[in-house]
């Protein structure tokens, strides 16, 4: 049984691509069969993360139009033989494909593949319904800003009135020494309100926008970065270990910053 | 402060509020689900009517939050009202409620092609004349409030309740939901969105919660925010209406009393 899982946040800019990205290619390496499926027809930009970009010859929308095949529009990955992406379509907008044919689409892939990932474009309308129309769980990414978390929870409910009722949290772009100088909402924070199942919390990373650039995922990275593991870990407990979250606090925990978290926790 | 010709208008509770949310009503061991009209009267206003996918969303979430409270095998009886409804969204709706063990059974509408489709799907179906609206809002001054409506579950951002009577949350109210009640307010959980009780203009009407943190309170016409500075550890508080004519909020525990004083008072 293939696990149809689509990466979702509601706002824009909080990194279901990357997310996306890292996941397939992180699920990949540890031997499953992934495709992962750009849903954001119009403003692609999974093909560009995963530099896949020139190798694209046709779309999701070619193969509902029966211009071409499913497998040819499969675009192998370079590095990893076991990813492979389903473009979306760049010249057409998101009402170009019905939930119907998402479902036929994300239905034919899984005979062949035991992971399917798809990176769901900002906003709840029918792009997002698109996305949603076959997936069976759901990663909710947020960054930890009252904007993306009352986003989230909008998408939370639209998921769960939707039938998706798997729904896992990943907190994105998290800055410990803000955090603990109580300029940022914590990982406690966005749960309170969340109040679903947290799968991954990635630090905020600049190799990450150097790893975009590029167009290599950062799990490929030979130098380990937080943000990577992260990632990892997360492809991992998708898998259904247990890792223990990432000590995001070792690197700065002196004595004064715990004895300000002390008096800093008393005011609140 | 200033003259009443600036002030903003804020929703007020006489004026007929646009019913656009699916209801469920239980009446003589059937569950009455009543769909909100397509044409609100003028037509002319498409953004107050509700498409068949917030309707669905709308539907799908009072089912998940409240699916303990339905007896299994209860009958269902659908009022469309003038909604056009095909074979497609029939057989949607029959399956979501089967879900929870309720089976629809006969559908009401007052158009010919929805009869045509529920009567196609092998539902009984009762035809009516567009005018005999059930239940339609504003019709009387002096209504009678309907049931307790109770739900369990997180009201997430987006999440609407309107309901003609006192409505009770088992969860939290997140910031961007909105409970509009005609009668109280009990949330056992935490409070962040907005919360309107006394919404046809009862001012006797309290809100209760775990932990008050609301975006805005109202109660009939009264508006109160929460405060800039939460107070330290949240304890169980009420809402209500003092004889000021100011909302007020009291620890739970003392509420009963500070009333008792209040009208002593007054």
């Amino acid at each position: 049984m293939s696990r149809i899982i689509v990466v979702t946040s509601g706002k824009g800019g909080v990194g279901k691509t990357t997310t996306t990205a890292n996941l397939g290619m992180a699920l990949a390496q540890r031997g499953c069969k992934v495709a992962v499926i750009d849903a954001d027809f119009g403003l692609r930009n999974l093909d560009l993360l995963l530099g896949l970009e020139n190798r694209i010859v046709y779309t999701a929308v070619d193969v509902l139009s029966g211009q071409c095949r499913l497998e040819q529009a499969l675009v192998k990955d370079k590095r990893q033989p076991n990813l492979v992406l389903l473009p979306a379509a760049q010249n057409r907008t998101k009402e170009s494909v019905t939930p119907e044919q998402m479902k036929k689409l994300v239905g034919a892939l899984t005979q062949a593949f035991q992971y399917i990932l798809i990176d769901c474009p900002a906003g709840i309308e029918g792009g997002f319904q698109n996305a949603i129309a076959a997936a069976r769980e759901a990663l909710i990414v947020t960054t930890p800003e009252v904007s993306a978390v009352r986003d989230a929870d909008r998408v939370v409910g639209l998921l769960e009135a939707n039938g998706v009722k798997t729904i896992r949290l990943v907190i994105n772009r998290i800055r410990p020494t803000m955090v603990q100088a109580n300029d940022m909402m914590s990982v406690e924070d966005v749960q309170e309100i969340l109040a679903i199942p947290l799968i991954g919390i990635v630090p905020d990373d600049e190799k990450v926008i150097v790893s975009t650039n590029k167009g290599e995922p950062l799990v490929l990275s030979e130098t380990p970065s937080l943000a990577g593991t992260a990632f990892d870990n997360i492809a991992r407990r998708l898998e259904g270990e247990k890792i223990e979250f990432l000590d995001l606090n070792v690197a700065n925990d002196s004595f004064f910053s715990k004895l300000r978290k002390v008096l800093t926790k008393k005011v609140f | 402060m200033t003259d009443s010709s600036s002030s903003i208008p804020i929703v007020s509770g006489t004026e007929p509020a646009r019913d656009q949310q699916v209801r469920f009503k239980s009446e003589g061991g059937k569950l009455l689900i009543l769909l909100p009209p397509e044409d609100e009267g003028d037509g002319v206003n498409t953004a107050a009517v509700l498409t068949w996918n917030e309707l669905w969303q709308q539907l799908k979430q009072r089912l998940d939050a409240s699916d303990r409270f339905w007896q299994p095998e209860t009958t269902v009886h659908l009022i469309a009202r003038d909604r056009l409804l095909d074979a497609r969204q029939l057989q949607q709706l029959a399956d979501a409620l089967l879900e929870v063990q309720l089976y629809l059974k006969r559908v009401y509408t007052s158009r010919r092609q929805t009869a045509v489709a529920a009567a196609t799907a092998g539902y009984s179906v009762e035809q009516q004349s567009p005018v005999a609206h059930l239940n339609q809002p504003g019709a009387e001054a002096g209504q009678a409030l309907d049931a307790p409506l109770y739900i369990e579950t997180t009201l997430r951002s987006g999440a609407e309740i309107r309901h003609n009577g006192t409505v009770v949350v088992f969860g939290d109210v997140n910031p961007g939901s909105e409970v509009i009640a005609a009668g109280d307010i009990l949330i056992w959980g935490r409070l962040r969105g907005v919360a309107h009780a006394g919404a046809k203009g009862n001012s006797r009407c309290v809100i209760l919660a775990l932990q008050f943190e609301p975006t805005q309170i109202r109660i009939a016409d009264f508006v109160a925010r929460a405060p800039e500075t939460p107070p330290a550890p949240y304890t169980p508080e009420v809402a209500y209406v003092s004889p000021k004519g100011t909302i007020c909020i009291a620890r739970a525990a003392d509420f009963r009393r500070v009333q008792q004083q209040d009208n002593r008072i007054s």
